[in-house]
């Protein structure tokens, strides 16, 4: 806006003036130094312009959100970069793809480090996800007018869990192969569709070849464009539900209300876009004098958790390598067969009932998780850390993630050979 | 910009049955072709053939078993029973979810998650729903012995020979 944009004249000054003029074609927006220039390089900024132009200062409380769904989006980014680095040495052949793991830890040049960072990312992502979810619930952030992104939220962590799931299968090494049979075979437990299911997982009666590549393409196309688009929707509503949750602010302006009613527009009048689009949207400077300005508060704190996310992944990755099993042996399971920490939980279920552990309790949560906005409806407590007005919920919902956690360790360190009951001490 | 608030689309108050009825034929046109889609895609990804070993496979001589003694076949999923002159061939494929059950001293074991069976593959514990299935054995013309995976028999139905 205030850039610089007399030009000098003759062939001479259009060259001295080469490099300011390219730079101000592609940033219209000098670094912003006042609240007009802070606002406009947010708004035409295409990778800004997601972000409102002011923020609400509790968005920005580190102990509020804990920044755990943008950590869980970088770990999505670094997987998407270091994924498809990795598919340019990958094959998805039975007879290739354990030697192609070798080949990454012995001969590709940063082979062993990206594929630590993509296994580390994804289960980081798995927790990060899980515990951005334990943080929606307990500070009542689903309700009313989030519901809908609360469901697109339970969905994207199924998603996340079907990446995980379809990924470790990929090094084809004994642990691949025994959880495509495991998985397979649970899902063929699933009611009426169930063996249909798992042949067309399989692409067979048998797991071998067709399902390698099967899982493949799941894992390297169908799944990440569904968890993209499914991101995006889920960041578009946080903005068009009124930015993050908060505690009411009643008290300090009681006219404001998330749902306005509806415009009344007399037909004989002419409207700007902004005078139609009314009704349950944004709040989005409502409230402009208590809010701060996008840049720098809300881009500073991105970058840092950015920082932080890339450091603590590359430097566990430098510290542990990803397991890579025996190759596989299709005739013998390893003794005990154990899936990664993240089913392990699920596992110890299904040792007790194949279609109630692995079908029917994960269903049933599932379905639960899905409904809870519309079932909780109470108004209270939004915006707080376990507000006591959602105590019952709260509680409910706590004990759910007790119990996962105890299965969890239970199937971790508890049990031994043929999935006996052992104590690790 | 003027607005048009009336709730009807300009120029169709005429003939609402003739719009509606194209409306409604475009909605219908779209869904099917929309279910058509769906179902090709899921034609198109089961498969028609598939690749695995043969079902009826022949595993060698009575005379390679002996008598008392219980061979696992690895790459058959088979365990092999030979008793006195009566001889059956079992599953070693767990009921549960698919994993490979190991011979124990009182059976057989699955390491996934800790099904048990007894010597018939009886479940003696753990969370498979049913037993190992005996499979059909019959003696080939050349005298090898022929298994069936493709026909369940009872259990303790061995082939005498």
């Amino acid at each position: 806006m205030s850039a610089d944009t007399r030009n000098r004249s003759g062939l001479a000054g259009a060259l001295r003036d080469l490099p300011r003029n390219v730079w101000n074609s592609i940033f219209r927006n000098p670094v912003p130094s006042n609240d007009v220039e802070r606002s406009a390089t947010t708004f035409t900024n295409f990778f800004l312009h997601i972000h409102p132009v002011k923020v609400h200062p509790n968005s920005l409380r580190p102990i509020y959100t804990m920044g755990l769904g943008l950590i869980s989006f970088f770990l999505f980014l670094i997987l998407v970069l270091t994924g498809i680095a990795l598919m340019f040495y990958y094959v998805p052949a039975t007879s290739q793809a354990y030697d192609r793991m070798l080949d990454l830890r012995g001969s590709v040049a940063f082979g062993t480090i990206l594929r630590n960072m993509h296994r580390w990312a994804a289960h980081g992502m798995v927790a990060v996800v899980f515990l951005h979810m334990c943080r929606v619930f307990f500070t009542g952030a689903y309700k009313k007018p989030r519901e809908f992104n609360w469901v697109l939220g339970v969905v994207l962590f199924l998603v996340t869990l079907l990446l995980s799931f379809t990924g470790y299968l990929l090094p084809w090494d004994q642990l691949a192969f025994w959880a495509i049979t495991v998985g397979a075979a649970i899902a063929g437990y699933a009611p009426v569709v169930g063996k249909e299911i798992q042949f067309l997982l399989m692409g067979g009666n048998a797991v071998g070849q067709e399902a390698l590549l099967r899982f493949y393409v799941l894992h390297v196309a169908v799944l990440p464009a569904v968890m993209t688009v499914l991101v995006a929707v889920h960041f578009w509503r946080i903005r068009k539900d009124g930015g993050l949750s908060r505690p009411p602010e009643a008290e300090i302006k009681p006219d404001l209300e998330v749902t306005r009613p509806p415009a009344v527009l007399d037909p004989k009048r002419t409207y700007g876009l902004q005078g139609l689009v009314r009704g349950p949207l944004t709040r989005v400077g409502d409230l402009p004098d208590n809010e701060l300005y996008s840049w720098p508060h809300l881009f500073r704190a991105e970058l840092f958790v950015l920082v932080v996310t890339v450091s603590v992944i590359l430097l566990l990755s430098l510290a542990f390598n990803a397991p890579l099993e025996e190759p596989v042996n299709a005739l013998h399971p390893p003794n005990p067969a154990k899936a990664p920490w993240y089913f392990l939980g699920l596992q110890e279920m299904v040792s007790y009932s194949a279609f109630w552990g692995g079908i029917g309790v994960p269903g049933i949560f599932v379905l639960l998780l899905l409904l809870t906005p519309y079932l909780d409806r109470n108004p209270k407590g939004v915006g707080k850390w376990f507000a006591k007005e959602r105590l019952l919920a709260n509680t409910v919902f706590l004990t759910f993630v007790v119990v996962n956690v105890i299965f969890v360790i239970i199937g971790t360190f508890f049990r031994g050979p043929n999935w006996a009951f052992v104590t690790p001490w | 910009m003027t607005v048009n608030l009336k709730r009807s689309s300009p120029g169709g108050a005429q003939e609402p049955g003739r719009r509606s009825m194209l409306g409604l034929l475009t909605g219908a046109g779209l869904a099917g072709s929309g279910l058509l889609g769906v179902i090709s895609n899921l034609v198109f990804i089961k498969p028609r053939a598939t690749y695995g070993q043969p079902q009826r496979f022949t595993i060698g001589k009575p005379d390679d078993f002996p008598t008392g003694s219980r061979v696992a076949l690895q790459a058959q999923k088979i365990c092999v029973v030979r008793e006195g002159d009566k001889l059956a061939a079992v599953s070693t494929v767990c009921t549960h979810l698919g994993c490979t059950v190991g011979l124990s001293e009182t059976g057989f074991a699955c390491p996934c998650h800790g099904s048990r069976f007894d010597h018939d593959g009886v479940v003696t514990g753990g969370p498979a729903p049913k037993p190992l299935p005996w499979y059909k054995v019959t003696l080939a013309p050349n005298g090898e012995i022929e298994v069936d995976k493709d026909t369940e028999v009872p259990s303790g139905s061995y082939l005498s020979l």
